[in-house]
């Protein structure tokens, strides 16, 4: 056999190594389970008579998941056991009652719903994606990501078995320019685009612990991508991770520390002329909220020779419009301006806000965005507190609370790990091998409006009495 | 009798009796049954339909969910007064609508969808398979393969081929009045079947031809097929093994989900069965169920409309599945162009199920239904259970020749595609 083809392969298949990081503040009950308690007595008195004192039938009880495994079974269920099965109520309606707890009913705000508070801790906490029997359960349709649903190919696909499969869908995103030609004057001054392995980065948060930052920064470095911080002593350990917003107070720390990538305020072209002299082999990026004239700022700056653009909306997805719309309308419009200017292909869109759920990445993507960044999801992640409202990035109201690094890198990293997952489920669902091959690709989606005025069409309207 | 007799005894009767006492709302509407396409309401008027073989008298809703859109924010334009004689209004279907082969008719335009052994109990899948029998109806086996118990019932079973060909023998091909190729199912679209370890006990195992308390992924999508091409290849293949049966195509609802119908009717498939995403009885990954392809609400339209325009409307049989809970959701969707549905969570719903969704823990449901333990499979009796899905149907028969007389329609299949008797709420 020849020696070199008997040399071990080197190649690595990309995974993200989750493992198990339990919640450190206690959840809430998802489940409030209860009992009458006299009627409870009276009937243990009725069934030791019916079954003759038969204490292994008297006391066999009505829950496979244990909630009256405890000392005093149903008189003090274990509440935290109950999954809402509501078997105990088909069998002793008149004495037991099961709801949803109220502290699992006000979990979150107006955005982020309990259901989607559960779903983010349980996917840092397990790293496991969501599985579960019966159909879905949820509203129709609705705004936003929520209208949209994703394409699938029935038979014709080149990749195959999703997560199990033997058969490898890159997630791999560029950031940085793509030049259009080669320029021969400018070959050595072009920085090169930076590859990040999943197409998410952690935006800037508005927290300000250590702790927090150093989990993101850690997490970032494992995972092979990157966090955005308006604050450099922030996760300043993981540097080579960081993407600092310069302004006029960091400008010449970041033109010192040289970053790969650098972001700062599209709206201020001073400092992009600066950084564009200063920082020749970084990718730099303007961050530009989203209005109604996004699209004509993000062409502009496309020109001027930006490598990138961070497109933002508040933290509930909601654009900075005076008729505020959603991110996937108006990341839709900017994406489709810089196709039709034919710029779109030179620069990076990382598109941010109301990213909160492992949907909204391919969605995101399918809408314009190469990537996206998470933000009050790492705070949920790591169990921050909701005080309010989480809409304004200025004046949120998610509390951090005190975390242990090395737990809250392993829950972000659980995280990415099972966004990861999903987005290639998705992928795979669709028959793409590429991430890339996604983005803008609006004919591989559809969008509950149009689908109910075509299928629904000749329908006449009424009002309901 | 032995404790473990008695033990599965007291919980079966007190199920059951549970079953009769909620929907009579004595106890109040329990307030953590349900969501939002399953309301509390929905399941409880389930209950009470399987129970009585009529609609609810309580006022119990009984038609809609309240999941904000699709059949639940359609109506009709019926004013409630019967124009034909109700009893007269025949539900019938044909399930072959081509110059050739067997000719299979069903007298209501329903039958069951596939669940497979491993998935769901034994008793469950029998209690399926009896009804059917009963109505004069099908239903499916799903594809964890054909148990022997259902052998004595296989006139009225469809032995389903998938992808992971669980159980798939020439005798179970042999015995099929109609054959279903699954090629996507809507609640996990493009992701092949997914049975999680617990479940695969001894006898799923032996059935499936696999390894004990070991996942089981079906693959996506069939290896040997990639184009219509192939697929015609497999309904051939089929109809060389058994030449009397008819062939059903299930197929997930994508964009092209009209294309994918046309090339099932020129590869000689007698249905083309269309699975939205907003059904499904089995384990799915989260993510897909809600984001990936289109409700069937929307599916339905889209193909019948194609299907016209290319002539073959009246040549090939369209049936809808995945979100049909109710009696006004099966003639909702006949309204909007197909020909009958395939109904399965109902039928679980009908034997106790409350949509919580926790079939995949542990040792799986609660009240027997999605679960292979020997000790909770028992709680349905096939008996029992046979009967429920027999009233339930009964119940919807009503409901269907109301609505069907309020329009003078004297057959169900003049209901079909007559968008125009429909109305939408804002």
């Amino acid at each position: 056999m020849d020696s070199e083809t008997s040399k071990p392969s080197k190649y690595e298949r990309f995974r993200i190594e989750t493992k198990p990081a339990p919640h450190v503040y206690q959840i809430p009950n998802k489940f409030d389970v209860s009992a009458k308690k006299l009627r409870l007595a009276a009937m243990l008195v009725h069934e030791a008579f019916e079954y003759k004192l038969n204490k292994e039938v008297v006391l066999s009880r009505p829950c496979i998941y244990g909630v009256f495994g405890g000392r005093f079974g149903g008189f003090k269920p274990l509440k935290h056991k109950c999954v809402g099965c509501m078997r105990c109520v088909q069998e002793y309606p008149h004495i037991m009652a099961v709801k949803q707890s109220d502290e699992y009913k006000t979990l979150g705000d107006s955005f982020w719903t309990p259901e989607a508070v559960f779903t983010i801790w349980n996917e840092a906490s397990t790293g496991k994606i969501p599985v579960k029997g019966m159909g879905y359960k949820g509203a129709f349709g609705g705004e936003g990501f929520d209208g949209m649903w994703t394409d699938m190919s029935e038979i014709v696909r080149p990749t195959r078995d999703g997560v199990y499969g033997r058969e490898y869908i890159s997630t791999c995103v560029d950031i940085g320019r793509k030049p259009t030609r080669v320029d021969f004057g400018k070959i050595d001054q072009s920085p090169s685009s930076v590859q990040v392995p999943v197409p998410i980065i952690f935006d800037d948060l508005p927290a300000l612990e250590f702790d927090v930052w150093n989990a993101v920064g850690k997490a970032a470095r494992k995972l092979g991508t990157f966090f955005v911080t308006h604050d450099q002593t922030r996760g300043e350990d993981y540097r080579e991770r960081m993407i600092p917003i310069v302004d006029d107070n960091s400008l010449d720390e970041t033109l010192e520390k040289r970053p790969s990538i650098v972001e700062y305020d599209g709206e201020r072209s001073d400092l992009s002329e600066k950084l564009s002299d200063s920082l020749q082999s970084s990718i730099v990026i303007a961050r530009v909220p989203l209005r109604e004239e996004s699209g004509l700022v993000a062409c502009k700056l496309a020109r001027e020779g930006v490598h990138g653009l961070h497109l933002y909306a508040d933290y509930h997805g909601q654009d900075y419009s005076e008729d505020p719309k959603h991110i996937s309308e108006s990341l839709k419009e900017v994406h489709q301006l810089l196709v039709k200017e034919g710029l779109r292909d030179q620069v990076t869109i990382i598109a941010s806000g109301g990213i909160t759920l492992a949907e909204h990445v391919p969605k995101a993507i399918i809408c314009g965005a190469d990537l996206v960044g998470i933000d009050t999801t790492v705070l949920v992640a790591l169990q921050a507190e909701f005080l309010g409202e989480t809409q304004k990035r200025g004046t949120y109201k998610l509390r951090p609370r005190k975390i242990d690094p090395a737990w809250g890198t392993q829950r972000l990293v659980n995280l990415f790990g099972v966004w990861h997952d999903q987005l290639i489920e998705i992928l795979s669902a669709m028959g793409m091998r590429d991430v890339r091959r996604l983005r803008g690709d609006i004919g591989r989606s559809m969008m509950d409006a149009e689908l109910r005025e075509h299928s629904f069409k000749g329908i006449a309207w009424a009002t309901k009495n | 009798m032995g404790n473990q007799e008695l033990i599965v005894e007291k919980h079966s009767e007190r199920i059951h009796h549970g079953l009769e006492v909620l929907p009579t709302l004595r106890h109040g509407l329990p307030a953590g049954l349900g969501n939002k396409r399953w309301t509390a309401e929905l399941i409880l008027a389930t209950y009470e339909m399987a129970l009585t073989g009529d609609l609810p008298k309580n006022g119990l809703e009984h038609k809609i969910g309240d999941s904000g859109g699709g059949f639940d924010v359609l109506g009709w334009k019926n004013n409630g007064f019967p124009k034909v004689d109700q009893d007269s209004v025949d539900l019938s279907i044909s399930l072959n609508k081509r110059g050739e082969g067997r000719k299979i008719e069903i007298p209501l335009p329903i039958y069951g969808g596939g669940m497979s052994f491993g998935s769901i109990s034994l008793n469950f899948m029998l209690a399926r398979v009896r009804a059917a029998q009963k109505i004069g109806t099908y239903t499916s086996t799903g594809e964890g393969g054909y148990p022997d118990a259902i052998v004595p019932y296989r006139d009225h079973v469809i032995t389903q081929v998938a992808t992971g060909m669980f159980g798939v023998r020439e005798e179970t091909i042999q015995y099929a009045p109609i054959v279903e190729f699954k090629y996507a199912q809507g609640a996990k679209p493009g992701l092949g079947g997914h049975l999680l370890a617990d479940k695969v006990t001894s006898e799923v195992a032996k059935m499936r031809e696999s390894s004990m308390f070991t996942s089981l992924y079906s693959p996506f999508p069939f290896h040997s097929v990639y184009s219509v091409e192939d697929h015609k290849k497999h309904v051939d293949w089929i109809k060389t093994v058994n030449p009397r049966a008819l062939v059903s195509v299930k197929v997930s609802t994508p964009t092209d989900v009209d294309m994918v119908a046309i090339g099932s009717y020129y590869a000689g498939a007698n249905i083309i069965h269309i699975d939205g995403g907003y059904g499904g009885t089995g384990a799915a990954p989260e993510i897909a169920k809600k984001n990936i392809a289109m409700p069937i609400e929307y599916a339905i339209p889209k193909v019948h409309d194609y299907l016209v325009s290319e002539g073959v409307r009246d040549d090939i049989v369209l049936i809808a599945s995945g979100g049909i809970r109710t009696a006004d959701d099966i003639a909702k969707a006949i309204a909007l162009g197909a020909d009958g549905c395939v109904v399965a969570t109902a039928e679980a719903v009908a034997v106790g199920c409350t949509h919580c969704g926790n079939c995949e823990r542990g040792r799986g449901c609660q009240v027997g239904i999605t679960t292979t333990d020997p000790e909770l499979s028992q709680f349905i009796e096939p008996e029992w259970g046979e009967q429920r899905i027999v009233n339930l149907y009964t119940a919807w028969t009503k409901r269907l020749r109301w609505i069907l007389a309020g329009f003078g329609l004297k057959n169900i299949r003049e209901l079909r595609g007559r968008k125009d008797l429909l109305v939408r709420y804002k």
